[in-house]
């Protein structure tokens, strides 16, 4: 497993990474409920009635005279656990089907496809008009009626886990930055001692908590070029500051100068602007769970786009510490938004967790102990055997990542 | 033969040129320029404008349910995208879900609609689609999905599926393959009479199975290299005609193409098999060779393409018509050279049907033009191909101008029957 760092935030955070299990992508669907012609049926109208615990809607989806149609059994059901089981007969333009208030997404199946047997979900509603959504369809929105009280204030957990989510995530990336602070100032102080093996190794030692939350300091504007810059992005006549220039001094040249020692100094000065810009962050609890899951995505772009080409650490060779340290920021963003996203959809929950522990499993394989940042250097022999196997892992995971955001999305 | 429909049956669905009832023979329809609106007038035709062909091609479609696979059959689109992929997958449940998804996307995109949202409404939406081929129309979109040997090792319990003999092709003189070019577990080609609509479709196919499968290797094709019914025959980069003598008849398809009861599989009776080669040719040296050993070299003449012993293209080459004059009587059409080599009257009637198209990809490592053929061929049975290969492979002259650098074999299940089957659901059953 990837080191983590300190996590003093801990108490509020849902369950982390370590020991998750193997999950393989299981179609649900197998083995559950026969699938229902409804449109042969004709719509029955009024409300469904509960069995199990749970409102049942069967929902066909089918081809009704020539055009892709989704088919509900009921329009209908009283408030409480409502479960929705959907099967494709023939109605290849149709995918998905979700349940939405207003435009929130509430619950959903992906994969509904035709041929395969029917899946479903099952959301707790309070009285109230929501809409089924079967995009692809003739008909994509259908009005959906759930009559009666709030059974439980259930109907709210979504929102209140997404709530911990982001505060969860609030005190991660404070987490990082405090610890980015530290080894600033380890790099500061290595760095004017002269030493450039000791250099070397801070410099190493500091990267990670920066590319773990990355998309953050992304969000100012001024910030993540003032410390994180490759030499290809410098606009002609602009200073280069932040890691990058140092990393050429000390990977490169091999010899520290009084230009490397005001560019360590810049670092522990913009680092601690970083620091109070998050903190306000937290303060303000400012994070929105469609943040969390683009910056989930965004680390994603940023481990194909500049460290699996070898650019982002071009004169250290640290990429692939880079690339872990992308992962782990992705994941743990990932991690405090999944009990909610458990809710909404579970399968693809599942399936955003194995594709995790895949990738994690071959970063294990590229961990050296003795190499500076704990993972093998990113020369340019491993980069031609290994970069196109990297980047498949990566879209494999990223596919499924993207989607979750539209899903928690608050607005 | 396919049957050719117009895509305007299920127009609501398509956006393109809406209102167009266009294909050959729509006459007394006036097509409006792309987006416009057909105005019917059945008392004065109109003639058929450039406009109206473009339109007409654009919105040719070809059905996607049947007894056989599109892409065979079909008269060869002008471009080609054939990809082949390996199941990273570690389970049959994801497989079986990548061979559903793929059926029904494919039935979407031959129909020139797209997978699914190229605009999502929510700003937090990924489009479904990738969107370039909106509005392009269908342009005779055709996509044929094979099952490499290797689909039916041990990964998925695919074992009792496997065609009887189905296996990678034997090692043949002649080539010196490139595993980056040889082999997958599944294959998809292309076809359409444009290229970024077939491109569209793979790109989409392999977009949609990411999680499930990674993209082995992938050849653009273009000025369809064979020829289908009616339709003339194009060239090859070696500027010779191919295909002259290529299947076109009910009773060749039967005997020669479409596979029976002999796979020992269900899912194969009115499959066949593909056999993909890429091969380079060694162009720069091949245009310097004088015209008469080129047309030695093929047996035929390089304008019109006719065999050495005849005027034009279609007369039937006399394999046995010696040289006027001289005691060693040398076959006027020399018995290396490649149509004598390929013809059935010298394979004991074997035949093949070629779907071949050209390709190029710039330069290769030692800076020749790297292009070529993207061999395609599909018969009853890969021994077909490898018999004429091996022939081809020992003595065709043509051998010291081209390389086959890739390799695949692909068993083509038959067609699906409706809209809810799936290619391969026999396996999960």
């Amino acid at each position: 497993m990837i080191s983590f760092a300190p996590r003093s935030f801990r108490s509020a955070a849902p369950a982390v990474l370590a020991g998750m299990a193997v999950l393989t992508l299981s179609l649900s669907a197998c083995g559950s409920a026969a699938t229902t012609d409804n449109a042969a049926n004709a719509l029955k109208g009024g409300a469904a009635t509960v069995s199990n615990g749970a409102a049942q809607i069967a929902v066909s989806v089918e081809k009704v005279d020539g055009e892709d149609a989704c088919v509900p059994e009921f329009t209908s059901a009283p408030a409480g656990p409502v479960t929705f089981t959907i099967a494709n007969k023939d109605a290849s333009a149709v995918s998905e089907v979700e349940l939405l208030s207003d435009k929130r997404i509430l619950g959903e199946r992906e994969n509904v496809i035709p041929g395969l047997k029917s899946v479903s979900f099952t959301v707790t509603l309070t009285g109230g008009e929501y809409q089924l959504y079967c995009p692809g369809a003739s008909k994509e929105y259908q009005p959906f009626t759930v009559t009666g009280a709030a059974a439980s204030a259930a109907a709210n957990g979504v929102s209140d886990l997404l709530k911990q989510g982001t505060d969860g995530y609030a005190k991660y990336v404070s987490g990082q930055v405090d610890s980015l602070v530290l080894a600033a100032a380890a790099l500061q102080a290595a760095v004017d001692s002269g030493d450039v093996t000791a250099s070397q190794k801070a410099y190493a030692e500091a990267r990670p908590f920066f590319e773990r939350i990355e998309p953050v300091a992304e969000s100012f504007p001024d910030l993540d070029p003032a410390l994180d810059l490759r030499v290809a992005d410098v606009e002609p006549g602009t200073e280069w500051t932040g890691f990058h220039p140092l990393e050429k001094d000390l990977f490169e040249a091999k010899a520290i100068t009084a230009s490397s020692k005001a560019l360590a100094a810049g670092i522990v000065k913009n680092v601690a602007t970083l620091k109070t810009l998050t903190a306000e962050l937290e303060t303000n609890a400012s994070y929105k769970p469609e943040e969390l899951a683009n910056g989930a995505s965004g680390l994603l772009e940023e481990v194909q786009s500049s460290k699996i080409t070898g650019e982002e650490e071009a004169y250290s060779k640290l990429d692939l510490v880079d690339f872990a340290a992308n992962i782990e920021g992705s994941q743990q963003a990932f991690e405090y938004l999944k009990p909610a996203l458990n809710e909404i959809d579970a399968t693809l929950t599942k399936q955003i967790s194995g594709q995790f522990e895949t990738v994690n499993t071959a970063l294990d394989g590229y961990k050296d102990a003795n190499a500076l940042g704990g993972f093998k250097a990113y020369t340019d022999e491993l980069k031609k055997s290994d970069a196109a196997k990297l980047t498949a892992l990566i879209q494999s995971l990223q596919a499924p990542l993207a989607k979750i955001a539209e899903k928690v999305a608050t607005v | 033969m396919t049957e050719i429909t117009p895509a305007a049956d299920k127009l609501s669905r398509r956006r393109f040129f809406s209102g167009s009832a266009a294909v050959a023979g729509a006459g007394g329809l006036v097509l409006g320029a792309a987006g416009g609106v057909a105005v019917a007038d059945a008392a004065a035709p109109a003639p058929v404008s450039e406009a109206d062909r473009l339109a007409e091609r654009a919105s040719l479609t070809y059905p996607f349910y049947g007894e056989h696979q599109g892409g065979i059959e079909t008269p060869p689109q002008d471009h080609l995208v054939i990809t082949a992929f390996d199941v990273t997958a570690l389970t049959a449940v994801e497989l079986q879900l990548v061979l559903a998804k793929w059926s029904a996307a494919m039935s979407e995109l031959t129909a020139g609609s797209p997978v699914g949202k190229v605009q999502p409404e929510r700003e937090h939406g990924i489009p479904v689609d990738t969107g370039e081929a909106t509005d392009m129309g269908p342009q005779g979109l055709t996509l044929t999905l094979g099952f490499g040997p290797s689909l039916f090792d041990g990964r998925f319990g695919l074992e009792k599926f496997k065609p009887m003999d189905f296996a990678d092709l034997p090692a043949m003189a002649g080539e010196s393959l490139d595993p980056a070019f040889t082999g997958g577990d599944l294959c998809i080609q292309a076809c359409a009479n444009d290229p970024q609509v077939a491109y569209h479709a793979v790109r989409n196919l392999a977009r949609m199975a990411r999680t499930s499968v990674r993209t082995k290797w992938t050849v653009l094709g273009f000025g369809r290299a064979s020829a289908g019914a009616e339709q003339a025959t194009p060239r090859n980069l070696m500027g010779f005609k191919d295909g002259t003598r290529n299947i076109q008849e009910a009773a060749d398809f039967s005997d020669q193409v479409w596979v029976g009861e002999e796979a020992g599989q269900p899912w194969m009776v009115g499959g066949s098999y593909l056999v993909a080669r890429k091969i380079h040719m060694l162009i720069e040296t091949w245009d310097e060779d004088p015209i008469g050993d080129q047309q030695s070299i093929f047996g035929r003449t390089k304008k019109e393409g006719a065999p050495l012993t005849g005027t034009k293209e279609h007369d039937v080459p006399d394999f046995h018509a010696v040289q006027a004059g001289g005691t060693a009587k040398e076959p006027i059409i020399a018995a290396n050279s490649h149509i004598a080599l390929a013809a059935h009257e010298n394979n004991n009637g074997t035949k093949i049907l070629r779907r071949g198209y050209n390709f190029t990809d710039g330069l290769d490592s030692v800076g020749r033009l790297d292009a070529g053929l993207m061999f395609l061929s599909f018969q009853r049975s890969p021994e077909q191909f490898v018999a004429l290969q091996r022939k081809l492979g020992k003595s065709d002259r043509l051998n010291e101008y081209i390389r086959h650098v890739g390799s695949g074999v692909f068993a083509v299940p038959a067609g699906l029957p409706a809209a809810g089957s799936y290619y391969g659901k026999e396996f999960f059953a």
